[in-house]
Order: C-alpha cells, then sequence, then structure tokens
C-alpha cells in the first residue's frame, strides 16, 4: 500500500526532528554565539537611536528655557490660575484681601514717615 | 500651552525605551532560541555543509535583528525563513559561478559524495546503537531525496513539514502566491513518495 502524503509528511517530520535533536554540543555552541551576536546587533541599533537622547534632551530644556524667560513679564495676579489657587488655600491671605485697604494706608504711612526721617 | 504642562505631557507620554528595547531583545532571544536547530538542519539540507549552514543561519538572525527587530513576535517566522531562503539561493548562485570558475581553470570541485552524514550529526541522545543507524539512514535517503528537488519545491516542503510553517507564512517566507506554494508542496511530496518508495522508515 501506497503512504498517503500526510504519512509520509509525518514520517519526514518525525526524522528530521530526530537529526534536529542529534545536533552536537559544538554545534549547538556556534548557534548559541550567532544568536548573542544577533541580539547584540538589536541593541547597538538601539543604542544608536538612543545616543541622540542627551542632545535631544538639552535642545528640549533650551526650547524649555526660552519659553519659560519670554513669558509675560507682569502677572495678573488677580487672574492667573495658580495666584487664585494659591489665595483660596491661604486663610492669611484671604484676610489680607479684606484689609487691602487698610494695609495700602499703612504702605503710605510708611513712605510718609520715611520721608520725614530723611 | 504653558511649561510646566509641556513638561507634563512630555512625561505621560514618553515610553520606557530601556524596558522595551530589553522586552524585544528577551522576545527575540526565545524566538531564535526556538528556531534555530531546524533553521540550521534546514539549511544543511538545501546546501549540504554544515559550516556554510551555520554562517547562513547567523547571517540570517542578524538580519532579522537588525531589520526587523522592532516588528511584532508573530511576524518574525515567516521574515526569518524569507532571510534564509534568499541567503541559500544567494549562496547556491556563488557556488555556480565559483564551479564555472573552477571548470574554466580545470580544478575540479570535490565531490559531494565527501559529505559525511553520521560525522555531520553526531552526538545520540541515548538512542540504541540500532536506533541511531537506522535514523541516520532514513535521514540521509531523505535529506538527498529533499536536497535533489527543485528549488521551490524544496523550499515549500521544508518550510511546511519541518518548520510547520502555514500556507500563508510560507507564501511569505518565499515571497510567492499562496497557491503556488500549495502547488510547489503537492509536487515535492508526490516526488518524494516516488523517490523515497514504500518502504522507507
Amino acid at each position: 500500500m501506497k503512504k498517503t502524503d500526510e504519512q509520509l509528511a509525518e514520517q519526514a517530520k518525525a526524522t528530521f526532528d530526530a537529526s534536529v535533536d542529534r545536533l552536537d554540543a559544538a554545534t549547538l555552541s556556534r548557534l548559541n554565539r550567532g544568536r548573542q551576536a544577533a541580539l547584540d546587533e538589536i541593541g547597538r541599533r538601539d543604542r544608536d537611536w538612543m545616543r541622540w537622547m542627551p542632545a535631544a534632551g538639552v535642545a528640549a530644556a533650551v526650547v524649555l528655557a526660552v519659553f519659560t524667560m519670554r513669558g509675560p513679564a507682569e502677572v495678573d495676579v488677580m487672574t492667573a490660575p495658580a495666584t487664585d489657587l494659591e489665595i483660596l488655600l491661604s486663610e492669611e491671605s484671604i484676610e489680607m484681601l479684606e484689609e487691602l485697604e487698610f494695609y495700602s494706608w499703612l504702605d503710605t504711612e510708611d513712605l510718609e514717615g520715611d520721608g520725614d526721617l530723611g | 500651552m504653558t511649561a510646566d504642562a509641556l513638561v507634563f505631557a512630555v512625561s505621560c507620554t514618553a515610553k520606557p525605551t530601556g524596558a522595551r528595547v530589553l522586552q524585544k531583545e528577551r522576545q527575540l532571544g526565545e524566538f531564535l532560541a526556538e528556531v534555530e536547530r531546524r533553521a540550521l538542519r534546514i539549511a544543511e539540507i538545501a546546501v549540504r555543509d554544515r559550516d556554510e549552514a551555520l554562517d547562513l543561519v547567523q547571517d540570517a538572525m542578524i538580519k532579522l535583528a537588525r531589520n526587523y527587530g522592532g516588528r511584532n513576535s508573530e511576524e518574525w517566522p515567516p521574515l526569518f525563513y524569507r532571510i534564509l531562503q534568499n541567503g541559500v539561493r544567494d549562496w547556491h548562485r556563488r557556488q555556480a559561478v565559483r564551479n564555472r570558475v573552477m571548470v574554466w581553470f580545470q580544478k575540479a570541485k570535490p565531490e559531494d559524495s565527501d559529505y559525511d552524514h553520521i560525522a555531520a550529526a553526531p552526538d545520540p541522545n541515548g538512542r540504541a546503537p540500532d536506533e541511531e543507524l537506522q535514523n541516520s539512514e532514513a535521514m540521509q535517503d531523505m535529506e538527498l531525496a529533499v536536497h535533489e528537488l527543485p528549488v521551490r519545491q524544496r523550499e515549500a516542503f521544508m518550510l511546511r513539514t519541518f518548520e510547520g510553517l502555514d500556507v500563508a507564512a510560507t507564501a511569505v517566507a518565499m515571497g510567492c502566491s499562496q497557491g503556488s506554494v500549495k502547488t510547489h508542496y503537492s509536487r515535492a511530496v508526490h516526488t518524494l513518495r516516488d523517490k523515497l518508495g514504500e518502504h522507507w522508515q
């Protein structure tokens, strides 16, 4: 009886697998070295890319510094969100705002007093 | 966008590059370790020289890592075998040119019969000597028969049968249509059945 295609393929596969299992230690060692060389290659490729990271970081820092330094010279205290938050969280600041007219008068008095002293 | 918001956005979108690279390396290492021995035997059957086969497999591994290391791991098997098959074809082309040059200078190339299959596959895995001999003889018969197949039939048969790639992946590896893979495979099996005969084991 002739073998079917499937039987032949199965038998060929089994024979092939047996030959794979019989590979000697020296050959396996060479395969291992080849694999390590390949893995070094992927690491090298990424290291090459990452070599530009410091330069990119410096460039980003410069851009951020320029943005920061060129920000608005006068910050509108009453509308800046961060300042609003600080005011809301600080009881002292609220008190100060409630008595803003008093502090303003006090400032004026101090200046006049300094003038008297001078 | 304020500077603080910009920094926050960058820090949120940046991927952990080092960890990703290590994970890819680990995945690729596992894939290569899983596939390398079968790939070596497939290349060896195609070129009938273990040292040349080792070089071809190493070259394929390096090219895969260099060019496709960042791809999804599911894509690696057909890509790897495509690189390997291209390497084998280039090797055969170089051999053909070399043989022509050798004939021109009347220098005979060593015969294929010098290839010692048993010496090429030593280190038995605890099998009985008679079983080992039987397997070696069966492998020699099959190896010779597969080697003598036309190139495309040999590629289709080895990738489908030995490596277990499906038709679609084999088509990618061979760079042809799925219909061609089926045709080449069918013809290969038919030829092998005729060559190896009913009593091959």
